[in-house]
């Protein structure tokens, strides 16, 4: 709620500004060279702050998982080279796990870039 | 811990256990002939028991996930008496000239050898079904 409120505060400010049609208050100013300045504003009140975070630890355990993956396959392919009794199908399904969870987290990092970008690119 | 792959550690106790019966049968097949084992009397022919043990799977709390999977029991021997051929000449030969050779039957050995490579096959499929379910799922979100 407190970004949206802080919206019209600015809008309002603009709107009193002289220069501006006195019929439409409300209406965003367009050809304004202060524009960038509310822009800004609704980036500095952040009030999903915890729930951001929480977001990062989710994203965070799941690249350690990742990580984990490759590391057991890794572990199996020195275990089969080394002959110290890993037989070749476990070696082969924990990379084919590793490489399907690299590919999991491939997708889920394509997915988070794209809604950035789709947010970088929304029209204020 | 992510699971891509969901039930594949129960194929892959499946392909373990049908490894083991490979390798038992790649030994019976070996010492078809051996007259002399460590013991002194001919090679007996080993078989694989095979026994389904329940497993919790991986990460679930309640009893609704458990999975039974496939593992090797015991490493039996075939209770058959061995073959007594007749052959004089041989070191292994008892007062009558006969010897005793492993029960082994080689073609009863490779119906076996068959049996377990078609059970490694079908459950290779199974990975790769597995595999192919998991990048066809993970192909939604690609545009």
């Amino acid at each position: 709620m407190s970004p949206l409120s802080a919206i019209p505060q600015t809008t309002y400010n603009f709107g009193t500004m002289p220069g501006m049609d006195a019929a439409r208050p409300n209406a965003l100013p367009t050809p304004d060279i202060q524009a960038p300045t509310p822009l800004g504003q609704p980036g500095e009140i952040n009030p999903s702050q915890p729930a951001g975070d929480s977001f990062g630890n989710v994203l965070g355990k799941m690249i350690s998982d990742v990580n984990a993956k490759q590391n057991a396959a890794n572990a199996a392919v020195d275990g089969l080279q080394s002959g110290s009794g890993v037989p070749l199908h476990q070696a082969v399904i924990a990379m084919e796990e590793a490489n399907v969870s690299f590919q999991l987290m491939v997708e889920v990092r394509n997915k988070l870039l794209d809604s950035y970008q789709e947010l970088m690119r929304m029209q204020i | 811990m992510i699971q891509p792959l969901s039930g594949i550690q129960n194929t892959v106790a499946a392909l373990d256990a049908e490894r083991t019966r490979i390798d038992v049968i790649s030994e019976n097949i070996a010492n078809a002939n051996t007259t002399h084992g460590v013991d002194g009397k001919p090679y007996q022919r080993k078989v694989v028991v095979f026994e389904s043990a329940l497993q919790q799977a991986m990460g679930a709390g309640n009893n609704s996930n458990m999975t039974s999977q496939l593992h090797v029991a015991r490493i039996d021997t075939d209770k058959r008496p061995p073959l007594e051929i007749y052959e004089p000449g041989n070191p292994d030969a008892d007062a009558r000239g006969m010897v005793a050779t492993p029960n082994i039957n080689i073609h009863e050995e490779m119906a076996d050898m068959i049996s377990a490579s078609r059970a490694f096959e079908a459950n290779l499929a199974v990975v790769k079904n597995e595999k192919a379910m998991a990048l066809q799922t993970l192909s939604i979100g690609k545009h």
